[in-house]
């Protein structure tokens, strides 16, 4: 059975794309089979964070116009056996995606028996975000701990709840998870950012990871290498935590409180 | 036949000359007007008639020269253009006038064009999306009166509207900031009211709205409203029902 997640937002730039990435590596390396498609046509960032653009030669629209099979368009991942990447068009605009077009591909997807489909879905809550989450069994709705990025989820809330296949079939729609990015407890504390419970009363949903602010996240779409396999980081525990509940396991939030200093630093104001 | 059904009108109003040379010929305004129903299940003009006759009898004035809308959506295929003329002359023969048209259908436009009759399919819409359970299932008898309160038990998303017509909204979750909730009696929210609340859409200066947790960006009874750019700190998080007295809009704590 295909599992298809869509990585959505409303708001650009709180993480979509570097969660896409996580994830999916994060359940390749729990030996589940993954393709994880780059819905923002027209930009392309998913290949970069994943490290393979010069290997892109077909892309999605290339497979919806039937200019190349999907075989010849997913890139295998070379880090983790079970992963593949399908990278979006940045020579077409969105309007080269069909809802027709999008179907067959995550069926063909489902027939060459992968567990999980992971859609990176372009901001907004135009046509690309529309099909990215329309075929979607669940959500992870990325958000940022802020007013403008809560209130922009809110709005995607409401048409995963409305203007989704499982919505319009009425029989239990979509499943909706919030994992916040850019979290830092520091500023919490100061009252400067919303905390997890206040992110979580507004929007009334479950909390599938909190990934703390870390310099390791732009480091990695940098080098290529999805945060997650940076083991020593934090921003990778908080992923893979997430990516454990994804699969069912209860596990306590980490990284929300900020760090106790240790003796010396309070001792000596360190 | 369903309940007045509101709709948005452009008002045309003529000045003498005369009176005010100075100003404008005309006026042009938008309103709203109450317009009755008539959601036809067959083009029989015979049976129309005698149907339309038989209800009027129970209240010969009120339906004296209204104006009423044709609902196509009961029919089972796209009628005819001489089989609405003459559902249309059927009505006039009841007393009422025919103003317009509706429905989901395609073809209604060509109805339209032939019979010079203005589509109002807005309404339809906007039936569909609202109360699409209600409509198979509960007949109107009478007007508004006594119709159940429509239940909504899910969050009220940014950029949603729910809007219960002819009756009380009764909404057991949060309506979150951005969001729209419009009922023509009460609105009743059992949850945090973030967004915006509307109670008496329809002028009815009684309506009131109820909330568990206050925090709204605007209420408004029967046109008259407010917005909240700060909450008052008496009213802020807590349960709050908002009425009219006269033209003024209060508010207060429930329970203390």
């Amino acid at each position: 059975m295909t599992e298809i997640i869509v990585v959505t937002s409303g708001k650009g730039g709180v993480g979509k794309t570097t969660t896409s990435a996580s994830l999916s590596c994060g359940l390749a390396r729990r030996g589940k089979k993954v393709a994880v498609i780059d819905f923002d046509i027209g930009l392309r960032n998913l290949d970069l964070i994943m490290g393979c653009e010069r290997r892109v030669v077909y892309d999605f629209v290339n497979v919806i116009q039937g200019d190349c099979t999907l075989k010849q368009a997913l890139i295998k991942d070379k880090r983790l056996e079970t992963l593949y990447v399908l990278a979006a068009s940045q020579t077409r605009d969105k309007d080269a995606l069909s809802s027709d077009g999008v179907r067959r591909v995550l069926d063909e997807l489902a027939a060459e028996g992968f567990d999980y489909v992971i859609c990176d879905s372009p901001a907004g809550i135009e046509k690309g975000a529309h099909l990215a989450m329309y075929f979607a069994d669940r959500a992870v709705v990325v958000v940022n701990p802020e007013v403008s990025s809560v209130r922009d989820s809110d709005r995607i809330l409401g048409l995963l709840a409305s203007k989704t296949h499982r919505a319009e079939l009425g029989n239990g729609g979509v499943k909706e998870h919030l994992l916040l990015t850019r979290y830092s407890p520091r500023r919490v504390a100061t009252g400067e950012m919303m905390s997890v419970t206040d992110v979580k009363d507004i929007l009334g949903l479950d909390v599938i990871g909190v990934v703390p602010e870390s310099a390791d996240v732009l480091s990695a779409s940098n080098s290529g290498v999805p945060v997650i396999l940076n083991e020593s980081s934090d921003a990778s525990r908080a992923y893979d935590d997430a990516v454990g509940r994804l699969l069912g396991e209860t596990l306590p939030l980490r990284f929300i409180d900020e760090p106790k200093k240790g003796f010396f630093a309070r001792m000596f104001g360190g | 036949m369903h309940g007045g059904n509101s709709f948005s009108t452009i008002l045309i109003t003529m000045n003498k000359p005369a009176d005010a040379p100075r100003e404008s010929a005309l006026d042009i305004r938008f309103g709203q007007v109450g317009l009755v129903q008539v959601r036809i299940r067959t083009t029989d003009p015979g049976a129309i008639l005698d149907e339309l006759s038989g209800r009027i009898a129970t209240a010969p004035r009120f339906f004296e020269r209204t104006a009423v809308c044709l609902d196509l959506s009961g029919l089972e295929r796209s009628p005819a253009v001489d089989e609405i003329r003459g559902v249309i002359e059927a009505v006039k023969r009841a007393g009422m006038m025919s103003i317009g048209l509706t429905t989901g259908s395609l073809g209604v436009e060509e109805l339209s064009g032939a019979l010079q009759i203005p589509v109002l399919s807005h309404f339809r819409a906007q039936r569909n999306e609202t109360v699409p359970v209600l409509q198979p299932v509960v007949p109107q008898p009478q007007e508004a009166a006594g119709l159940p309160a429509l239940m909504h038990t899910q969050t009220v998303r940014s950029g949603q509207r729910v809007y219960a017509r002819n009756r009380d909204l009764v909404v057991t979750a949060v309506v979150s900031a951005g969001a729209e909730v419009m009922a023509d009696g009460c609105v009743h929210i059992y949850g945090a009211l973030r967004g915006r609340a509307m109670a008496g859409a329809r002028e009815d200066t009684t309506a009131r709205v109820f909330c568990q947790e206050f925090h709204a960006e605007l209420v408004s009874i029967a046109g008259v409203f407010r917005v909240f750019e700060t909450i008052p700190p008496d009213l802020a998080g807590k349960p709050v029902q908002a009425w009219l007295e006269g033209d003024k809009l209060l508010f207060g704590r429930i329970g203390g």
